[in-house]
């Protein structure tokens, strides 16, 4: 799923820097699976990152609350159940910094990258008012699904 | 030795740390901020030896952290951490003073090889 503008950024590579992030960091395989676009879980976390500048758009990566808290628990090397609430998002928009940052570093220059945002909870939505779809890849790890889009504004 | 890593984000620092760590810098002493600001005041207080720093954080970001020590003629060895790291970005931080820019994602070796005549390992 894309829009018809020059293809900036791919699927593939969307892929491979997830891929990366996860194996240096989180020490997990993710592998592309086909997305329906149906959402991941009940409990599911959200970070979003927005670059602005050459290229204006926005970065959304999703995942499952036992996804975002076993990554978090990774990133720390810490205990099962033993971070809280703002660590496991911190961990998060790290992730989403990294990934983001991956992205930006692709786009038409000059360019800024935000700082991150994450949000979380049961069966809500984000989203950018007026924001194209450019690309999304849906990726599953021993932890669960990871979802990420990226958008033109 | 006194490294002083300066990131927004907690999982980020204890990762350096303990990359820096799993790079053989084990035997140094590893202070943390979480912004230039606070980078700003801990290089004052501490004087390190090192500055590893994120770029994109609030308040003070790395570029201007780096840019502030410099024009108070503090030359303070300092690297960049970052995961933003195009050709426009590595050139603006040699030219503002940095020493490296070490891409994120990193392993081990990226540290090892960026720090080969920056410390002892």
């Amino acid at each position: 799923m894309s829009v018809t503008e020059a293809a900036w950024v791919t699927a593939d590579q969307i892929v491979e820097i997830a891929r990366e992030v996860w194996g240096s960091f989180l020490s997990m395989d993710l592998e592309p699976v086909p997305d329906s676009g149906e959402p991941l879980a009940r409990q599911t976390l959200t970070g979003v990152i927005h670059v602005s500048g050459g290229w204006q758009g926005t970065v959304f990566l999703e995942t499952t609350a036992d996804h975002a808290q076993a990554g978090a628990e990774a990133m720390f090397a810490a205990e099962p159940g033993s971070l809280s609430p703002e660590e496991v998002g911190d961990a998060l928009g790290e992730l989403t910094n990294m990934v983001g940052g991956n992205i930006k570093g692709l786009l038409p220059a000059p360019n800024k990258l935000s700082l991150p945002s994450v949000a979380g909870g049961e069966s809500y939505t984000l989203r950018v008012p007026g924001a194209l779809l450019v690309e999304r890849v849906l990726l599953q790890g021993p932890a669960g699904p990871v979802r990420i889009s990226l958008w033109r504004s | 030795m006194k490294i002083l890593i300066v990131d927004d984000s907690k999982a980020m620092r204890m990762i350096v740390t303990r990359t820096l760590r799993q790079a053989g810098f084990d035997a140094h002493e590893y202070l943390e901020a979480c912004d230039g600001a606070e980078g700003l005041a801990m290089v004052a207080a501490e004087k390190p030896d090192l500055v590893l720093s994120d770029w994109n954080m609030p308040e003070v970001t790395g570029i201007e952290f780096l840019q502030r020590l410099r024009a108070d003629g503090n030359d303070v060895r300092f690297g960049f951490v970052t995961s933003e790291s195009t050709d426009a970005m590595r050139a603006l931080a040699a030219d503002s003073g940095a020493l490296f820019l070490i891409a994120k994602p990193f392993t081990a070796d990226t540290f090892a090889e960026a720090l080969s005549g920056v410390l002892v390992a």
